[in-house]
């Protein structure tokens, strides 16, 4: 009856909007074939979303489709049908239906999906992004934050990590795109992320320190390999800073209150 | 500094805002009904049938030493259900303007002290009006409190601003301060007056009178974030709360010997032509306010606000507002199939987005709270706070998320839970 917008559709319609720009600067650039590759994996996250929602009544989620957006822009190419099949379906059921649904998830399916496929299958080429998908993840992140669906701190955390670098002189070399994209698809998950304010400024820093840190180190990675690991290991550390930054509001709170 | 960061929400209900003029509404019915779940066991002290003055005592709760109700207006007793239990059921007076007002005695400056006057209020019917937390409820004589809130702001949607309630009763108010703190002074706790930033409502106030002022964005109108903040409720030391009009009341019970007769009361929503700022009794009939003033069709009558209002022909307990919203049938039972899934997964999943954050007054974690909330998790929900809040406190992340089943309803069957086990 009375009731406000913001459910766990709503969320995920307007993370879709979002993504539009991105979405539509990547099957412009990429052309019929990137409208097939989006498909494959539509269909086959779709089919999982349909599977457990036959199976457990769980009900399927808008978010499959940003799923499929972010391993279609990210997965590594020439990839054969059973390797594709077999990641994308352990990274949807693993890290998000079997915990009950987009909202429950602890990690990013695609996230997940996508460091599978680096592991399992290190010989298959990760994409380079063109330098327009960059600024179109900038315009999806600013659409994201205008709406409220992304997580400030955690945007503005990363980026201000990683423009602290370039100000440093590191060289980025053409990887900007990558990190930025990984930052909108993967980092900046409302769900996936840390949820309280202090935990969501480290959270996003540690995505910007860690893909500084490869850039540096991690010689022959590339770009999209760097910001998928960077994702992955920020996002597993995200409940350790909330549980930081909760012990920390706690002692505080304690100190003043007794 | 803390102020600066502030966050919250000011939702308008569609329609008229209140304000205006305020028109003086004697119902010719008040009533107040007990739901089935309740257990409220009373001694009668009007029979059915008697006429009685306007604060005359209508009922003594058996349960509680010396707490009475008095009457809301003069009238005679039409209804008085008191079942074999002594449980009662329900009460319904007619209004008689010939049956006058009671007059009590009023109180002395000099005998307001805590037992004094605790005797006092009980008897006339005007301890209610405190509400005590953790877990909600009637104010225990027995634990006193280490604050009272007083709350001159209302960022309720279709609220009447309490300082209007408050104009010409400025004396009043005081004394009722007054004798607030003389409730505490065995703990010496504050009381914290919460008003509108940039509008106290006392010039120079008293010695353990704190003033909060707030932006007026919602739930920074309620008390239960700004008890989170300053002065967290805990079994041992309870904290109450009380609304402005409510301690212009005491005051005026205790300098004249006469409940007041009216509260103020908005009237607004979309089923109404106009809204209305009446002064209305207590228990007042919400059909006898909205009569002549409702759009034609069907409409469903809330006591309370938009957020956390509950259908009812009577306004209810302490409530200041009623909203009348056109009526929405529901869609019928739809697909078996639908049903299943929109049933399957309860409660929903809460995303964690601005608009969350905002809807709790971004003074807590938000999401870890009401996560805890939904999962049941009694520790946990404890460690974050949950003993200061109050349902209420939640009507507006429910009203903006959407949850369902209400978080409201998930942290009123948290803190029964918890005030059992406090219990035993």
């Amino acid at each position: 009856m009375n009731r406000g917008l913001w459910d766990r559709e709503t969320v995920a319609a307007l993370l879709l909007i979002a993504a539009l720009p991105l979405a539509l600067t990547w099957l412009v650039l990429d052309g019929p074939f990137g409208l097939l590759r989006l498909a494959v994996f539509l269909v086959t996250a779709g089919v999982w979303h349909l599977v457990w929602m036959l199976a457990r009544a769980q009900p399927p989620s808008l978010a499959g489709a940003l799923t499929a957006l972010a391993l279609a822009v990210l997965a590594p190419g020439e990839l054969g049908p059973v390797a594709l099949l077999l990641s994308t379906s352990f990274g949807v059921i693993v890290a998000e239906l079997a915990f009950g649904g987009w909202g429950r998830n602890v990690l990013n399916p695609a996230t997940v999906t996508l460091a599978f496929m680096g592991f399992g299958f290190p010989a298959a080429p990760w994409p380079d992004l063109a330098v327009q998908l960059g600024w179109a993840s900038w315009a999806m992140l600013a659409i994201g934050l205008a709406f409220g669906v992304l997580p400030g701190p955690v945007v503005l955390g990363a980026l201000g990590t990683l423009g602290l670098a370039a100000l440093a002189g590191l060289p980025f070399g053409g990887a900007m795109p990558a990190l930025c994209v990984g930052l909108a698809l993967l980092v900046a998950d409302p769900v996936a992320s840390a949820t309280t304010p202090l935990g969501r400024w480290l959270n996003g820093a540690l995505y910007g320190g860690l893909c500084v840190l490869f850039l540096a180190f991690w010689q022959d990675a590339a770009p999209v390999q760097i910001a998928v690991s960077a994702a992955l290991l920020a996002s597993l550390a995200a409940p350790l800073f909330d549980e930081i930054s909760i012990a920390l509001w706690l002692r505080r709170r304690n100190r003043r209150h007794g | 500094m803390s102020r600066i960061w502030r966050k919250g929400l000011s939702i308008s209900v569609p329609g008229p805002q209140p304000g205006g003029t305020i028109d003086r509404q004697i119902t010719e019915e008040a009533s107040l009904v007990i739901p089935a779940t309740g257990d409220l066991r009373v001694e009668a002290l009007a029979l059915e049938g008697e006429t009685v003055a306007q604060g005359q005592p209508l009922f003594r709760d058996l349960r509680h030493d010396g707490l009475i109700t008095c009457a809301p207006m003069a009238g005679r007793v039409a209804r008085l259900d008191i079942d074999s239990a002594r449980r009662l059921r329900q009460v319904t007076l007619f209004h008689e303007p010939g049956a006058g007002r009671y007059e009590r005695s009023p109180l002395p400056l000099d005998q307001r002290d805590l037992q004094t006057l605790t005797e006092h209020l009980r008897a006339a019917g005007l301890w209610q009006l405190l509400r005590a937390r953790p877990f909600g409820g009637l104010a225990d004589p027995a634990r006193p409190p280490a604050a009272i809130f007083v709350m001159a702001l209302d960022t309720r949607p279709g609220a009447p601003d309490p300082r209007r309630a408050l104009d010409g009763q400025e004396a009043h108010f005081a004394s009722g301060l007054a004798a607030l703190a003389a409730l505490t002074a065995q703990t010496e706790g504050p009381i914290f007056l919460c008003h509108r930033e940039g509008a106290a409502p006392v010039q120079g106030p008293g010695p353990r009178i704190r003033l909060l002022p707030a932006a007026p964005l919602h739930p920074w109108g309620l008390a239960g974030l700004h008890i989170h903040a300053q002065r967290p409720a805990t079994p041992d030391r309870p904290v109450w709360d009380i609304a402005a009009e409510d301690v212009a009341a005491i005051g005026a019970l205790l300098d004249t010997g006469l409940l007041p007769e009216t509260r103020l009361v908005s009237l607004t929503g979309t089923g109404l032509r106009e809204t209305r700022l009446v002064r209305c009794q207590p228990w007042a009939d919400l059909r006898g306010l909205c009569q002549g003033h409702v759009r034609p069709g069907q409409n469903t009558i809330l006591s309370g606000s938009l957020l956390e209002g509950r259908p009812a022909r009577w306004l209810l307990g302490t409530d200041r507002q009623a909203t009348i919203t056109a009526y929405h049938p529901s869609h019928g039972r739809g697909h078996w199939f639908l049903s299943a899934l929109s049933h399957a997964a309860r409660p929903l999943p809460l995303i964690p987005t601005a608009a969350l954050e905002q809807s709790m007054g971004g003074a807590l974690p938000a999401v870890a709270l009401l996560r805890a909330i939904a999962s049941g998790d009694a520790e946990t929900a404890q460690t974050l706070g949950v003993l200061s809040l109050l349902p209420e406190d939640l009507a507006l992340a429910d009203y903006v998320t959407g949850a369902e089943p209400r978080l409201s309803a998930l942290l009123a069957a948290l803190l029964a839970r918890m005030a059992e086990e406090e219990a035993a």
